[in-house]
């Protein structure tokens, strides 16, 4: 057998991320502000978000799938990893955990995700996942004389260690089923040899089912969640409710659509009753926090609830909205997560609900963006986070799911009362103590691009909503 | 043509302008954004006027917000001869309006939020009436609602001027309902919001019905009254008109925009608009028709009674809005959107004229406490004198022209009630002439009845008010001459412009009569006008002694009409208070049983203790997530396995 | 028959050992199961013809990693080690869970029907030899996993290193 030289075009962008990671990591020797590396980092990525366009292709043999699908999603994450270093310049310098590796870190978690995004192979996108999981954990626990950070990288750790266990045990039936790990070969062995009733085939399936559903946090696999976001450093929470949630989806279309899409009816009804108590636990048992970190990890539970309906249609509508989902979700998630940080400062957590009383009168303008997350976040029409949720729901609903879909709007009408609870203490309490905000232009920068595009895309939703429909033409 | 944009952005951006930097940087120098950005869309609005007298009409989808299947939420603008006046109307006005209020607002400490509101009304008026669907057109309506009522409170910290507020919002959601249900009807209908298709296929579903509430109903005699529900709240015609009297607790400027020259006009607007559907079902009509009469006589004769200055000039709006509903009854769309357009600038000017007379009486509204004023502000009186001569009909002058039209059309037009309304509509001029004189009268003639300190006080309103009155006694006194009759016209050679301009989008219905009985309307009309003055100059400055016998011998009558039909006390003893009541006696007496209790507090309780609980599973023990992670699976498996 | 019995005979202490490694109190006894355990996964692999990979797993996993886990063990204070318990109380129910959850997989696995095998047949590794095998196709086939792998195995000692040398400021 011959070797060939693969096709490197579609790896391309992955490549220069990489290098660039690796030069951050040496530059850290030298540099030693280590607000320049955040820098370096945010041109880093803009300039892999500027090569991804012309890196359409396939290569390593079906292995590595670059196509619209995987470009909408990677764009998202660098999105993601732009916001997320945008938040932290400040807030690690206060956690005293401004070292560069952190930055790499989040690049090469970002790479992972990348990956996952692209996997045309079982393989890849397990390597993705965990080299994308490796480094979150490594984040989590970055502050180390913090003991719930230790926790939270710990109980992480080990707990996704139990999820990729679940992975691999799915992926070594289907491979002892199918003789493959391709997607595209799976999906045609699968029809070909009317293995569609199999029960290895439903338990290869749980397995996927399970361990995606602890990437998205989805009930009963999001125990994690809440430990762990209380924990981690608050621009990583912001960093994790976003990326790997969105790589966790991207995997789940991908593997759900392509390998198992000829046994979707089977499939459905594993991510029915899932996706209806992930809505219901993270949307009842938010009500009843009383950290603001903690209750954004239920709402990002519940919200990976609202997404799975997009999968569930299983239609390209229902793929595109879940897209568009992940996309609003990201701005509107990381800008209330900008927020937070900036109540962080020297001396003063900030991440207590009751920290928001009166938060209007004191610092008006904060004040009035976190209402426009929240608004968002509770589907409130005019935000993006509206168009989210309106475009999965109608996709559901024209799959013929209504029923599922009246559960999710009464879930998200719930939702509305521990969203506008943290409006209510900013607008309509008296302050109790002077909060000291952290500012800086960085956070501002954040900040100002979260709202514009909350504001924005919730009210011209077309050229995004287009942009998602274009790249699953041929998925 | 794109630059018709700027018509409704440029108040939108006064606003954003306002609101973001008002209360820092602008403040005493707020009212130069609101005023340049509405003047430029006057500008434009004029542009576009001339643009579509040659002939161009528009119908163009700005953009689409969301789509799914066959529903669709866009911003489009639809601009045709129909638009165009009401951008005349909707810019002029507010344009003066804004100018106006410098000098009355001066000094009120929220300056830049008046104006930001003012320029918000401005913005969703003007996506009202260019709108080329019906969402559109409803959240335009909702917007100039709610503007509306936080004008109406704007001095919110006076029970009064809140509790007005609310009144005005509560009131119009009963109409609004209907409004929406029209809606969804058409859209159910039809399959589209949008004017063009809906009035194009109206005609192909004239035959059918529908089952509503039991009943056998014509389909589009449904989808016309419900509609009208929305025209009935908003242009506060009977039984929702009470919210418009109270909501002249609003800064008189704001009486003067919204509630007499544009917002209450949308109602009209509405029917005028949706003639292709009204047109298609007499019925619909007829309940058009008889209401705006009833309604305008009913105004007019509380009217005749009231004291407080602005409080008539309300009642005087709801009956000319009545009027205008007349109009379109009887099939006469276009006399009624002429109506709409004279009015805006005679109603505004009366209601300026009256901010100005508060002005110099310190806030004073009852006019028996007034007289004389005359001499003291000559601007105020000259143009309100003019105001009113025009809205009695004094030929001439604007009123005259499009109240002539109406009466005409409706004396010798095909409907069926068209004799009745005409004799109701004849008898309401000469109660407007009256009750508008007997106004001028009292405030302006005779002896000063006030106190002491008032009369001191008494001085001619500021430049930016004075201007802005005379600007708009100018439209009071012409803006009829685009509509001369073809009687009159026909004789010194003069066309009715304004017929001919409307006539593509709303029709014109040609009068079945003999020139003979026109000019015996007409005569009627006229005599009826200067009845009315005659006997308030009578009543008010000759013999000043009768109106007080009068009162005193009908005193059962003018108990009724001063106490505006007991209306409010109706609507208080059959609505208010039982819904009150049962709230006190039946719910609490309920809740003291548990019931609604264990509904209204246990549901949330219920989901709150049940979150207490479920937080509970979350120990914070790795090994108890883990076995909850393969509880899943294992019942997942279960489940898959055991199907 | 005789591989059967062998395959069982692996099998079977490899799940004893593993249960006795998670079960011991004394860390050190831990290890040393699981030594013991590496080698039946070694004869494993044996079994099965892998013996390059047999190879591998005596040498990384019972020679390298246990050696470094035995070193950490005996860093730990074996005395505290012993004192706690090694299970939360709840553990009865969490074996009835993976019980059920082990016979419900049994039950389906009865009707797993294998898939096509690959081009590499048993007589062929033998022909070309293991290493030149896995080489060609860990460096053509899996290329790429085998890049990204290494960009784990990176990962994960910048972790350790972040984690574990650098100084906490106060």
């Amino acid at each position: 057998m011959q070797p060939v030289m693969p096709d490197l075009g579609p790896v391309f962008p992955e490549t220069v991320l990489t290098v660039l990671a690796l030069v951050l990591l040496l530059a850290d020797l030298v540099i030693k502000r280590k607000e320049t590396i955040g820098l370096l980092s945010i041109i880093s990525v803009t300039a892999v978000a500027y090569l991804l366009a012309g890196s359409l292709g396939t290569t390593f043999g079906g292995m590595f799938i670059s196509d619209g699908y995987s470009i909408f999603f990677k764009l998202i994450f660098i999105l993601n990893v732009i916001l997320t270093v945008l938040i932290s310049v400040k807030y690690i310098q206060i956690e005293k955990i401004d070292y560069g590796e952190y930055y790499s870190l989040i690049l090469f978690a970002t790479l992972g995700m990348m990956l996952m995004a692209s996997a045309g192979d079982l393989i890849i996108l397990y390597l993705g996942l965990e080299l994308m999981a490796l480094s979150t954990y490594v984040l989590a626990g970055f502050m180390r004389r913090d003991v719930k950070s230790n926790e939270a990288a710990m109980k992480y750790f080990l707990l996704g260690a139990f999820a990729s266990a679940f992975l691999l045990y799915g992926t070594s039936l289907i491979y002892g089923l199918t003789g493959t790990t391709d997607l595209k070969a799976i999906s045609s062995y699968i029809a070909g040899h009317g293995l569609a009733g199999n029960p290895v085939l439903m338990l290869s399936l749980i397995m996927f089912a399970v361990a995606f559903s602890f990437k998205i946090a989805a009930a009963p696999f999001h125990m994690w969640a809440p430990d762990v976001y209380e924990g981690a450093p608050t621009s990583i929470t912001a960093f994790m409710s976003v990326g790997p949630k969105a790589a966790g989806f991207a995997v789940l279309g991908r593997v759900f659509l392509t390998a198992f899409g000829s046994v979707r009816t089977e499939w459905v009804l594993i991510l029915i009753p899932v996706a209806i108590l992930t809505m219901g636990v993270g949307n009842i048992v938010a009500l009843s926090q009383t950290n603001i970190k903690r209750m954004l990890a239920y709402s990002s539970i519940a919200h990976a609830g609202y997404a799975l309906l997009g999968i569930i249609s299983g239609t390209a509508d229902g793929l595109s909205s879940v897209m568009l989902y992940m996309f609003a979700y990201a701005f509107m998630n990381m800008g209330a997560f900008a927020v937070i940080i900036m109540l962080r400062s020297e001396g003063f957590r900030g991440d207590n609900i009751n920290d928001y009383e009166g938060l209007a009168k004191t610092h008006p303008v904060p004040a009035v963006l976190m209402t426009i997350f929240m608004f968002s976040l509770t589907g409130i029409p005019t935000t993006v986070g509206f168009m989210g949720k309106f475009y999965v729901f109608m996709s559901a609903v024209e799959a013929g799911y209504m029923w599922v879909v009246i559960i999710a709007v009464i879930f998200s009408a719930i939702s509305a009362y521990f969203y506008l609870r943290i409006i209510m203490y900013m607008w309509m309490r008296e302050p109790k103590e002077a909060v000291e905000l952290t500012t800086s232009p960085a956070i501002g920068l954040a900040l100002l691009i979260t709202a514009t595009a909350v504001i924005g895309f919730g009210i011209l939703p077309s050229s995004i909503l287009t942009f998602a429909r274009l790249a699953i033409t041929g998925f | 043509m794109n630059y018709y944009l700027l018509i409704p952005f440029l108040p939108l951006a006064a606003f954003i302008i306002n609101i973001l930097f008002g209360r820092s940087v602008l403040k005493e120098n707020a009212h130069w954004v609101s005023i340049l950005a509405v003047a430029g869309s006057w500008v434009v609005a004029v542009a576009t006027l001339m643009d579509v007298i040659s002939g161009k009409t528009l119908n163009q989808n700005l953009y689409t917000w969301i789509v799914s299947g066959s529903f669709k939420v866009s911003v489009g603008f639809l601009i045709d001869q129909l638009t165009a006046v009401m951008l005349i109307v909707v810019t002029t006005c507010s344009t003066l309006i804004h100018i106006y209020s410098v000098g009355y607002m001066h000094g009120d400490k929220g300056y830049y939020r008046f104006f930001s509101y003012l320029s918000l009304f401005t913005f969703c008026m003007l996506m009202l009436v260019m709108a080329n669907n019906f969402l559109q057109l409803y959240f335009g309506w909702e917007g100039v609602g709610l503007c509306s009522y936080f004008l109406i409170g704007y001095y919110f910290d006076k029970k009064s001027a809140s509790d007005a507020g609310k009144k005005a919002f509560i009131v119009n959601r009963f109409g609004d309902f209907g409004f929406g249900l029209g809606i969804i009807m058409i859209f159910i209908t039809f399959g589209t919001v949008y004017y063009e298709p809906v009035f194009n296929q109206a005609g192909s579903f004239a035959a059918n019905t529908v089952n509503f509430l039991g009943y056998d109903v014509n389909l589009i005699t449904l989808i016309a009254l419900l509609l009208f529900c929305g025209s009935i709240g908003k242009s506060a015609q009977l039984p929702l008109h009470v919210w418009l009297p109270d909501a002249m607790e609003g800064p008189t400027p704001v009486s003067a925009l919204i509630h007499a020259a544009t917002m209450v006009t949308a109602g009209v607007f509405l029917v005028a608009r949706c003639n292709a559907i009204f047109s298609l079902s007499e019925t619909a009509l007829m309940v058009v028709a008889l209401t705006g009469a009833i309604t305008s006589l009913f105004a007019a004769t509380i009217g005749l009674v009231q004291n407080d200055l602005k409080r008539i000039i309300a009642y005087s709006t709801i009956s000319q809005l009545g009027y205008m509903f007349l109009a379109c009854g009887v099939g006469g769309y276009t006399a009624g959107v002429f109506h709409l357009y004279t009015h805006a600038f005679f109603k505004a000017l009366l209601f300026l004229c009256a901010g100005s007379v508060m002005h110099a009486m310190g806030g004073e509204l009852d006019i028996q406490k007034m007289g004389g004023l005359k001499k003291y502000m000559p601007v105020t009186y000259g143009t309100m004198f003019l105001a009113s001569l025009s809205i009695a009909g004094v030929p001439g002058l604007a009123g005259f022209f499009s109240k002539d039209e109406i009466l005409w059309l409706a004396y010798s037009g095909p409907s069926p009630v068209g004799k009745l309304v005409w004799l109701i509509g004849t008898v309401v001029a000469f109660l407007t002439a009256f009750y508008s004189f007997r106004l001028i009268f009292l405030t302006f003639h005779g002896k000063f009845r006030g106190t002491h300190e008032q009369e001191h006080h008494l001085h001619e309103s500021p430049k930016t008010m004075t201007i802005t009155l005379m600007l708009l006694c100018i439209g009071a006194v012409s803006a009829g001459w685009v509509g001369i009759p073809a009687l009159i016209g026909d004789a010194v050679g003069l066309e009715n412009w304004i017929s001919e301009f409307m006539r593509p989008v709303l029709g014109h219905p040609e009068g079945h009569g003999t020139h003979a009985e026109e000019w015996m309307v007409m005569a009627i009309s006229i005599a009826a006008g200067f009845a009315g003055i005659g006997l308030a100059y009578f009543l008010y400055l000759r013999r000043t002694d009768i109106p007080a016998r009068l009162s005193e011998q009908f005193s059962w009558v003018h108990r009724i009409l001063f106490n505006k039909y007991y209306v409010d006390e109706l609507y208080s003893l059959i609505l208010i208070r039982p819904t009150i009541w049962s709230a006190k006696n039946i719910l609490i007496g309920i809740t003291d049983a548990k019931v609604i209790e264990a509904i209204v507090n246990g549901v949330p309780n219920a989901i709150g203790s049940f979150s207490r609980q479920l937080r509970k599973v979350q120990t914070g023990l790795l090994q108890h997530y883990a076995m909850i992670m393969a509880t899943g699976v294992l019942i997942i498996v279960a489940l898959m396995l055991l199907r | 028959m005789i591989s059967q019995l062998f395959f069982g005979y692996f099998a079977a202490v490899i799940i004893i050992l593993s249960l006795l490694v998670v079960t011991r109190k004394n860390p050190v006894h831990s290890v040393m199961w699981m030594l013991l355990m590496f080698f039946h996964i070694a004869g494993m692999y044996l079994f099965l013809n892998a013996e390059f990979i047999a190879a591998i797993q005596v040498i990384v996993y019972a020679g390298a990693i246990l050696v470094l886990f035995l070193f950490v063990v005996l860093l730990l204070n074996l005395r505290e080690e012993l004192q706690t318990n090694r299970f939360i109380g709840s553990w009865p129910a969490g074996l009835v869970i993976a019980a059920s959850l082990l016979l419900s997989m049994i039950a389906a696995l009865r009707s797993f029907v294998p898939g096509p095998s690959g081009p590499y047949t048993i007589a062929l590794i033998e022909k070309e030899t293991h290493t030149r095998v896995l080489g060609q196709v860990l460096y053509t086939e899996y290329l790429f996993p085998f890049e990204i792998a290494s960009l784990i195995l990176l990962v994960a000692i910048i972790g350790a290193i972040v984690l574990a040398k650098k100084k906490v400021r106060s």
